[in-house]
Formats: structure tokens, sequence, C-alpha cells
């Protein structure tokens, strides 16, 4: 899970502290009666807001700073900010979330969430009565799914997440859901995660990750998650897909991924990737069955892809099919340990690889030849908290109105509808203030 | 009830008998002039569900004797197991007014299990847990060929480290025919439960299974004929002290992931498992990427938690090499192979310490079930 605490020494006291007083809050939490909750006009703080909501109401935040965490555990809630840039919550560097949500049916939207020391925004269905359970995991111990069903149908919309010490923007045990037109910088993990579901239903698109460690990391989440028109350039690593014991639904399999672009990921203000890799566009670690089209992958001077193995998980039957790679290191290499050999990925066209003869035409099954990379110097890692900050993010405009509960199911885009994006794909949202 | 209670319970219980212990001792201290010396330690029944030696005592004996034979004439295997554990019995079981020529003093914390290598197993059936021999782990090729995968381990373990070789010898008049392929001598330092300071300087066994639950969970086969058996692993591992100690405090703790006095890099007090995701905000783990606290954390493996009872030794310099022969004798348990040998794949791809470390003898080996006077050795193999 990732849900393990990153507890950073000198905040350890004040996030034991914050949790509690979530926990106290939680406890007394009763459902509220009103369809429409204005902050600061009717309710002082969010977290007051949401305790007066009615299932399938809004929370409309106005713009200022709000110093809280969130908790939305009532049905088909909508927290949306009045102006994205400037409803900002924030952790102060020391609070471990900006928002939590626990219940089915979940908006998050056109709001800026800074500076919490774990997760900026976080869906799960791994809780109890006192809120989210996932930072109490002894590292002995994983997500129980039986236990613990996936909280069903979230939008994250619009959303801002900057400086925050794990990930900007996060779901996992969720199913069903949007992230989407989205901003993440300055995570210590990745910017944006989604992990530990089969079937997940889940569409990430329209999202900027830069001066993050990661910018997209997928851990156990496989089927139907679809990752397209994205921008991941600018961080250490563009995006990872992988398998990991240490979470629930091992392996990672059958993402599409489609139209993104992973760029010149080797950004030094950024938090370090605590493994140290850097130069990196998308790694693959024992995941399978991948469909990898039309991304541009460009720029990353140690290698576009690369392919490893988790223990005894193979990298195997990925599909990279008119992806354009440039300017890379190598654009596709085997790092994978003898003991589970990468197998039957293939790609169209004339990449690079290490080793040279690394490639099958697709389809393809044979065991691959690895080869160590090269490695690189890797630039010191930045504080989260002191990463630049973003340029101002497109708003959603002005609120008209109840929106209608989430349908069960997302509907997919069409991978068709996703050309090689351009070299400056969704530049406009990308930099620093 | 929680892992959480148990463990502290357990903790609660273990400084418990620490303080008997200690006024144990001084009870021994003061009646030191009498004619015949208590035998240090208490006595263990070595029949039982389990085997002596693996669990029990929860503290290990400081003195152990781990010796790894061939097994010529498998056939014989089912009559050579029941005469071993007759003997066994006998020795340690039997009514301590008689007198006992093999140990004068009385068998104190004797303990001694019996486990069966790969070839005799997989001559039995090939589908027993540890039939299959571990694979070569990275420079294991410099292993001696009669140094791998012996046939039968027997391991004794004692507080007094004179019983050993004495009991040993006794027991092997019970079953002539094997043939010895090689013996450690070892020590523990001094610790609690099964926490002790390994040659390196650091303290080994923190993270254990402890507990009935925890150890049925792990350690313990719980079903079928098998129950109560358990695979053991053994490497002997030269250890390269020079080259360890002359990195500065730092950095040697960043080799482990842990303090020399256990505290974890990432924070907490002596016995505080290390939190892997722990950072600074700078994004670097505070519990270093090749830690051999994170490389061997079984989270990573999805494995089962071994328990560790490891034993160093020290023979003075290699008489070709001039190198120490010196190190630990690392022993482990859990309810399969896979266990270990998932764990030493990743450890040989992902940890520093590894750098510091050379394996000179290894196996794998099946400790079979607990036996009785009714119940033989082995022979929940043979029904």
């Amino acid at each position: 899970m990732r849900p393990r605490p990153r507890l950073i020494p000198t905040t350890l006291a004040v996030v034991l502290g914050a949790v509690a007083a979530l926990s106290a809050g939680a406890c007394s939490s009763s459902q509220g009666s009103q369809e429409l909750v204005r902050v600061p006009a009717d309710a002082a703080t969010i977290t007051d807001a949401v305790e007066r909501v009615a299932p399938g109401g809004t929370v409309l935040v106005a713009a200022g700073t709000y110093p809280e965490q969130v908790l939305l555990s009532t049905t088909d809630v909508t927290i949306r900010g009045e102006d994205r840039n400037a409803t900002v919550i924030t952790g102060e560097g020391k609070r471990p979330y900006g928002i939590v949500a626990t219940a089915d049916g979940a908006r998050i939207e056109n709001l800026t969430v800074r500076e919490t020391t774990f997760y900026g925004v976080l869906v799960t269905g791994l809780h109890d009565e006192n809120g989210p359970s996932a930072h109490n995991g002894d590292g002995y111990t994983r997500l129980d799914p039986d236990k613990f069903p996936p909280v069903r149908r979230f939008s994250i919309d619009h959303v801002t997440a900057a400086n925050n010490g794990l990930y900007g923007i996060y779901a996992f045990d969720a199913h069903d859901g949007v992230i989407q037109d989205s901003y993440a910088s300055g995570s210590a993990d990745s910017g944006f995660y989604v992990g530990q579901c089969r079937q997940c239903g889940i569409l990430v698109t329209g999202n900027v990750a830069e001066r993050n460690a990661v910018g997209f990391e997928n851990a156990n989440a496989s089927d139907s998650v679809m990752i397209a028109g994205n921008r991941f350039s600018g961080n250490r690593v563009g995006m990872t897909l992988i398998s990991n014991y240490q979470e629930a639904f091992t392996p990672q399999r059958a993402n599409t991924v489609v139209g993104n672009l992973l760029a010149d990921n080797a950004e030094p203000d950024s938090p370090a990737q605590a493994s140290g890799s850097f130069g990196l566009g998308l790694g693959i670690s024992g995941g399978i069955e991948n469909a990898l089209t039309r991304n541009r992958i460009s720029g990353n001077p140690v290698a576009g892809v690369q392919l490893a193995n988790t223990e005894d998980l193979a990298a195997a039957s990925n599909a990279f099919t008119g992806n354009a790679f440039e300017g890379n290191g190598v654009d596709l290499a085997n790092t994978s340990a003898t003991r589970a050999p990468a197998a039957g990925n293939c790609a169209d066209g004339t990449p690079t690889t290490s080793p040279a003869d690394l490639l099958a035409p697709c389809p393809g099954t044979a065991a691959q030849p690895a080869a160590p990379l090269e490695g690189t110097s890797v630039p010191r890692g930045t504080s989260f908290l002191r990463v630049a900050s973003p340029v101002a993010q497109p708003d959603m405009g002005a609120w008209t109105g109840q929106a209608a509960p989430l349908p069960a199911r997302v509907t997919m885009p069409d991978p068709a509808g996703f050309p090689v994006p351009p070299a400056d794909f969704l530049a406009a949202m990308s930099g620093t203030a | 009830m929680s892992p959480e209670l148990s463990r502290r319970s357990l903790l609660l219980g273990g400084g418990a008998l620490v303080a008997g212990a200690t006024l144990a001792a001084a009870g021994a201290a003061a009646a030191i002039d009498q004619a015949t010396p208590e035998p240090t330690g208490r006595r263990l029944s070595a029949a039982g569900r389990t085997q002596a030696g693996v669990a029990r005592p929860a503290t290990p004996q400081r003195n152990a004797l781990h010796a790894v034979f061939a097994v010529p004439d498998t056939s014989r295997l089912q009559r050579d197991l029941a005469a071993l554990g007759s003997a066994i019995l006998a020795l340690l079981d039997g009514p301590s007014q008689t007198p006992n020529p093999t140990l004068p003093d009385g068998p104190g914390d004797l303990t001694v299990h019996v486990g069966l290598g790969p070839r005799p197993l997989r001559a039995i059936d090939p589908s027993l847990p540890g039939a299959t021999p571990m694979p070569s782990f990275a420079r294991d090729d410099a292993i001696a060929a009669d140094r791998r995968d012996g046939d039968l381990l027997v391991a004794l373990a004692s507080s007094d480290a004179g019983a050993l070789r004495p009991a040993l010898d006794h027991l092997l008049q019970a079953v002539p025919t094997l043939v010895p392929l090689w013996a450690e001598h070892g020590f523990r330092a001094a610790g609690e439960g099964t926490v002790a300071r390994n040659p390196l300087g650091y303290l080994d066994g923190i993270i254990v299974p402890e507990g009935q639950d925890e150890l049925d969970e792990n350690v313990w086969i719980t079903s079928g004929p098998l129950a109560g058996a358990t695979v053991c692993v053994l490497r002997r591992l030269r250890l390269d002290r020079r080259a360890f100690t002359a990195l500065d405090v730092p950095a040697r703790d960043g080799v482990i992931g842990r303090h020399a006095d256990g505290r974890p890099l990432s924070g907490g007090g002596p016995r505080t498992q290390v939190d892997l995701q722990a950072k600074t905000p700078e994004g670097e783990y505070l519990v270093p990427a090749r830690a051999h606290a994170r490389a061997a954390h079984p989270s990573f493996t999805g494995s089962a938690l071994m328990l560790r009872r490891g034993y160093a030794f020290d023979r003075g310099p290699d008489p070709t090499s001039g190198v120490d022969d010196a190190g630990l004798l690392f022993v482990c348990f859990a309810r399969d192979l896979d266990a270990f040998v998932r764990t030493q794949l990743r450890l040989d791809e992902v940890d520093d310490l590894m750098t510091y470390a050379t394996a000179t003898a290894s196996g794998s080996f099946l400790v079979l079930p607990g036996f009785s006077r009714t119940r033989p050795l082995g022979s929940p193999l043979f029904t």
C-alpha cells in the first residue's frame, strides 16, 4: 500500500496530534441536511461544512486559505472551490492530509491542496470509524480487500496539489473514478498515484505532473485503467507501472497508456526518488500486458522506458506501438534480473534498445536479454516544501448548480482519439509561478 | 488479540524471565561451595509436538553445534531416525537420578533437533517441503560441494558449551552409518529473546515471530502429517569485519539500517520496526534504499517472517588465504523454504551488507515434527 506513513521526524509529534484530532472529529460526525453549504458564509471551515451537508449536496468554498484537513464520509458530496488558485487547503507542512474521501460518489474540484506531509487528496476504502487507517500499517500487514471493500465512484477534477510530502492526488482501494485536468508538483513520492484495484474502472486524463520524484505511479492497479492524454514531464521519473508485494493484487497488468507526453524527466528542482532513479520516462517493474500506444517519450537522459522485475514477477507482454521516441539516453532498456527475465515485450518502429537485441516484433513471447543501465549523476533532492510553486491553473468557472450523482461506471474515451501529443502538449499548465 | 498486544505481553513476560534468571544466578553464586554444581539452564523436554531448540527455549542457548551428515543409504532412514530419536530421549528425558556418563552434570538446557536435507526427502517423496534444493545464490559457486545441501542435520544447543560434543558423539553411536560432512561450533553474544549482537556489532533477530500465533502463522507447518515440522536454512557466512569496521559509524549504520543500539534510522527505540516509507523532506529514505533492514524486510517478497537464531563462529585465520575464518552461522526457520530463498535472491540484488558476507557452507533441512516414546522421530514421513 503506500499508505504507510512517511513520518518526517521533526513533525512526528505534530502529525500524531493531528491524527488524534481527525479521529475525534470523525467519531462525532453526523450526517447533515443542507443541500448547499457555503464556506465561510454558512460554515466557518470546510470541516464544519462537511458535517452539515446532506448526501448528494455541495460544499462550495470561497477563495481563502484553509489550514485544516477534511474527512469526507457522506455519500455523493461535492467539495468545490470557487477559485481553483485561491481556494487553498494547506497542511502547513505539519498535517498529514488535505482531503480524504471515504464515501462513494465524492467529487473534489476546482481547488488547491498544499503542504501536507502525506497526501493532498486521497480517495480510499481503507478506513475505520476513526478515518483513514492506511497510516496504521506496521509494515507487516497490508490491505485486506475483503475487510475493506473499495470506495466507488469518484471524480477529482481541476485540483492543484503542490508541495505534498507523499502523493499529490491518490486513489487506492477505489473503483470507477476519474482524475482529470488536475495538476501535481513537488511531491516527494508521486504527483498522481493509483493503486490496489482490479477491474478498477479508472480514467486518468488531461493532467500535468512536474517537479515530482515520480509524475504518475501505478502499483497493482489493473485491467480497466486508462491513462490518456497526460503530461508527465519534468519530474525525476515520468511514470511507473509496478507490481509490489507490499500491496494487494499483484501483479500489475493491462493498463491502456495512450497519448501521453513523457519528456525531459531529469528535473533537479524536485524531491529525490528514494531509490535514486533519475532521467527516466517510464519504468515498468513486474508489470504485464500493458498497452503503450502513441505516447511521446523524449529527452529522458537515462532511458525512455526501463523494464525490470519485481522479485520473481517479470515485466512481460507489454506492447509498445506507435510511440514517438526521441533524444532519450536509450529508448527501451531491460535491466531485469535473471530470476525473472522480461519476456514478450515488443515494439514497432526502430527504437534504440539496451541491450541491442532486446526487442522482437509485436506480438512477442520470447524471453529477452538484459543489461545494466549506465548510471548518471543524480542531483540532490529538494525539500518538498521548497520546490517551486506552479503557475496559475485553469479554473472551472462559476458554479452552476448541484450536479447529478456520479455514474456507476466511467465512460472510457476511445483510445483512437488520442494521437501522439505534440512536444508542447499542455505546456500552458506547466512552469513555475 | 492484536499482534501489538501479544507482542507487548510477550515482552513483559520476557522481562519477568530475565528477572527470574538473574535471581537464579544469584542463588547459584551463593551455592558455589556445594559439591555438585547445578546444571546451567532450565531443563527442557525433548519430546513434544515440535522438536526442541527451534522455538524453545525462547532465548536461544549461548552455544550450539550444528553437524551435517551424508546419508549413504536412504533405505535405512526410517530405522535410523527412530534410533536417533530414541537416543535423544534417553539422553535428555531420562530420570534425572540415573547416572549419565555422557553428561555427568545432567543435560541442563541441552536441546537437539534433527532435520533432513533435499536428497533423502526426494527419495521419500519429491513433494515434501524442502525436497527441492535451494538455487545457487550469488557467489555460492565458491562453496565446496561437500558443504552444500547435506542430507541430515543434528543441531545441538546448550548453555554449557562443554556438553555439545559429548552429546553428539553419544547420539551418533545410534546411527553409525552417517558420514560427517561439516560441523560448526557457534556462540551467541549476551542477549534477550532472539536479539543478540552479531559479529559486526549490530543487534540481530529483532523482528521475528513471537508467541504461539505468530509462530504458527510463520514457522510451523500446522496441518497434515507434517504438523509441527519447519524448514531450517543454514548459511555459514564468513564476514569481513575489517572492511566493515573501516567504514565510519554512520556508514555502518546505513548498511544495516539501524544504529548499533538497535534504533532504526527511521526513529523509535531498539525494538521498533523500521519504517520503510519514512523519508527526509528531500525525498531520501531514512532507512537507505540498500540497507539490510530494508532489503530483508518480508513485505517486499510477500514471505513468511523467519525465526532467526544464528550463532557466531571464529576459527582464526584460514590456513591457505590467511583471511580470518570468522563470521555468522545464519540459522532460520520458516514454514516453507521459499521464505528464505525469495529473501536471499532479493538480498543478492539490493543489499549492501552482502558485500561483506561470503557463504562457506549452505544447506536446507526439513526439521521433522516433534517426537516421543510412542511416536518415533521421522515416523510422520513414512505413514
